[in-house]
């Protein structure tokens, strides 16, 4: 019987360094690794001494593409902890951020990072030629979100705009209203997209492992921005128990921490929201999931890139009716006074790769005490390593190039963001 | 044969260059040879490689690529000339360069930031790009923004759109740049404890600059 040695050391086409190791003798699996070898980015420690509105400056650059949900949850977790309250336009404005992030980030991923798995290349580039049309769509609606998430957060990435307590400078009216159009125009070219994708979803593979699944959930709403801690075999946590869902502990081959909660290991982003809001999604996403036969709950990580399809529909569709609820009565806000005080906060947001904690302590005067981020990609890579050693046997029979494909597929899949995942190392968890 | 390089006395042969007896020693001599950056490409075209002759020779600074080594030569390549010219060198060409690459913090081979940052050739603050610089300045109207001693760059990204400066680019490390900007600060009435925790988010090595410059112009 032959033998496969694989080993995969720095997976491209993902955010961050991780290995895959696959070893197999005589049809069976004697190790299979998914390795995080990034180096520890010590965010929590930077933090820590700084005054409450550089806070989400900082926390901001933990990553480039979820800078705007980075922000977002450090913003909630200060206001929880000093009892500030935003107002509704605010609230609403900042959905809209997310959404613009949302939509960012999916199609980057679907655009540029799995379209070569789907159509057979290396990366995008020779797609250029090939499929010129449906690569200058994605990156018109790239753009597009690009542009969108600067109107309301004044940056696209690391933004300006959002500031403890609203708003800086009160996005224009006019704008928004001009970006309301560009959205309901670029439909048309995110279904076209979508039919692509669609075409070619047969190179994703069938694969199914029961999983838990968790993520934000509201009783009205598609949850993003706010909302309680939802899991698929648990029901709802309040969001400051968040310590005993994720459970962190520390594993050898990874400077990322693991998660777990009820089952060996749990699934957050797309996939999990898209399971456990299903009901919320607007009409147009609901049609695209029908289409694509993805419906609630799917235990197939793959289906993880249909879901962030199907999660950019609503994204636009959701948007635009945001827009129009802030027009109905739109003021330029002051900008907030805070007075800082002590306290213990816990923000949090469905950020595109999914649940994203940040939890501070506050001084009297407002400097942070201590810091705690409990990042999405960090809570996959456990559901990624158990994922392998499901998936791996199924492979063995498999030409070594393409059980290396498949792997590296399946991780992709979690769209993961390593170098924001790891972080902190020397905690020890105890049972 | 043997010559003298930086009073390190050195094996060399017969024919070879200056340069050559350097860079075989592990001596390091910024050359553009062979870059298309250099606009003249012909030998001792660049001038960045030259050195000071003390002794053995005609004195005076030359193009180590186009000076043959010779028994009893002795050269120096750091002496203050040398860095003088080329120092002069460098600025000539980058005025002559496309891109402003005095405030380039991209990493990365690229040849003239690496000359920039060895050459202290430094660049100009936020507040030279900022449009709002004279009227509605966010200073005047009693914001923090760090415009002022932070490196431009960005087109004053920020500033342009009227938020202020975080200090992104990191705060300059040039003294005579650093006491310009504060004069600014001072006149907005910002105090030396707002002003350094405001810098610290982005900066580590030119805090160290701004604190002695503060504590010299006595900033209170």
């Amino acid at each position: 019987m032959k033998e496969i040695n694989i080993n995969v050391e720095h997976l491209t086409r993902v955010e961050g360094h991780g290995n895959i190791v696959l070893n197999a003798k005589n049809g069976k699996v004697e190790k299979v690794m998914w390795e995080v070898s990034e180096a520890p980015r010590l965010f929590e420690a930077f933090v820590r001494g700084k005054p409450y509105h550089q806070l989400a400056q900082i926390t901001s650059r933990i990553c480039g593409i979820c800078s705007i949900g980075h922000t977002l949850a450090s913003l909630k977790a200060t206001e929880a902890a000093m009892d500030i309250e935003i107002s509704p336009q605010s609230e609403l404005l900042r959905r809209l951020a997310i959404h613009g992030e949302n939509m960012q980030s999916h199609i980057l991923h679907l655009g540029y990072l799995i379209s070569p798995d789907l159509f057979g290349t290396g990366s995008v580039v020779p797609l250029v030629r090939t499929h010129t049309d449906a690569v200058l769509a994605v990156v018109k609606l790239h753009r597009l979100s690009n542009e969108f998430s600067e109107v309301v957060c004044g940056r696209t990435t690391h933004p300006t705009n959002l500031i403890p307590g609203g708003f800086y400078k009160t996005p224009s009216p006019l704008k928004l209203k001009e970006y309301r159009q560009k959205l309901l125009d670029s439909v048309e070219t995110a279904n076209l997209v979508a039919g692509i994708i669609l075409d070619n979803a047969g190179a994703l593979p069938d694969f199914t492992r029961e999983t838990e699944f968790i993520a934000l959930t509201a009783k009205d709403e598609y949850a993003l921005y706010d909302g309680l801690i939802g899991s698929t075999d648990a029901g709802t946590y309040p969001v400051d128990e968040y310590v005993d869902v994720v459970n962190e502990f520390v594993v050898p081959q990874s400077t990322a921490k693991y998660c777990k909660n009820k089952r060996e290991a749990f699934m957050v982003g797309a996939l999990a929201r898209f399971n456990l809001n299903y009901d919320h999604l607007s009409p147009l996403a609901k049609q695209w999931a029908k289409k694509f036969g993805l419906k609630p709950v799917c235990h197939n990580p793959f289906m993880n890139n249909v879901a962030q399809l199907v999660e950019f529909v609503h994204s636009i569709e959701d948007s635009v009716s945001l827009i129009d609820r802030l027009m109905e009565d739109y003021k330029d806000e002051p900008r907030p006074e805070i007075t800082p005080k002590a306290g213990r906060g816990v923000g949090v947001v469905d950020v595109p790769r999914g649940i994203l904690f940040h939890e501070y302590v506050y001084d009297k005067d407002g400097y942070c005490a201590s810091a705690n981020c409990v990042i999405p990609t960090n809570q996959n890579h456990n559901n990624i390593q158990h994922d392998f050693e499901a998936f791996a046997p199924s492979l063995l029979d498999k030409p070594e190039k393409e059980i290396e494909l498949n792997l590296e597929m399946l991780v992709r899949a979690y769209d993961p963001c390593i170098s924001c995942s790891t972080h902190f190392l020397n905690v020890e968890w105890k049972r | 044969m043997k010559i003298i390089i930086n009073d390190i006395e050195l094996e060399c042969k017969e024919g070879q260059k200056v340069l050559d007896v350097a860079r075989a020693n592990g001596i390091h001599l910024p050359t553009l040879c062979f870059n298309p950056l250099n606009p003249t490409a012909r030998p001792a075209g660049c001038r960045l490689c030259v050195v000071e002759v003390l002794e053995g020779g005609r004195p005076g600074l030359q193009s180590s690529c186009t000076l043959p080594a010779t028994e009893g030569l002795k050269v120096s390549t750091k002496s203050r000339p040398v860095y003088d010219q080329r120092r002069e060198v460098v600025e000539l060409l980058l005025s002559e360069h496309e891109q402003d690459c005095r405030n380039c913090f991209v990493s990365g081979d690229c040849v003239f930031s690496e000359l920039c940052r060895e050459y202290d050739i430094n660049g100009v603050s936020v507040c030279s790009e900022c449009p709002k610089r004279r009227q509605g300045c966010l200073l005047s109207r009693g914001v923090l923004c760090l415009g002022p001693i932070t490196y431009a760059n960005c087109d004053a990204f920020c500033t342009r759109r009227g938020y202020k400066c975080e200090g992104c680019h990191s705060v300059m490390k040039n003294e005579d740049l650093l006491r310009f900007g504060l004069a600014a600060f001072a006149k907005a009435e910002f105090t030396r404890d707002e002003i350094l925790e405001a810098t610290r988010v982005f900066s580590f090595e030119g805090v160290h600059v701004l604190e002695k410059v503060m504590t010299e112009e006595g900033f209170k």
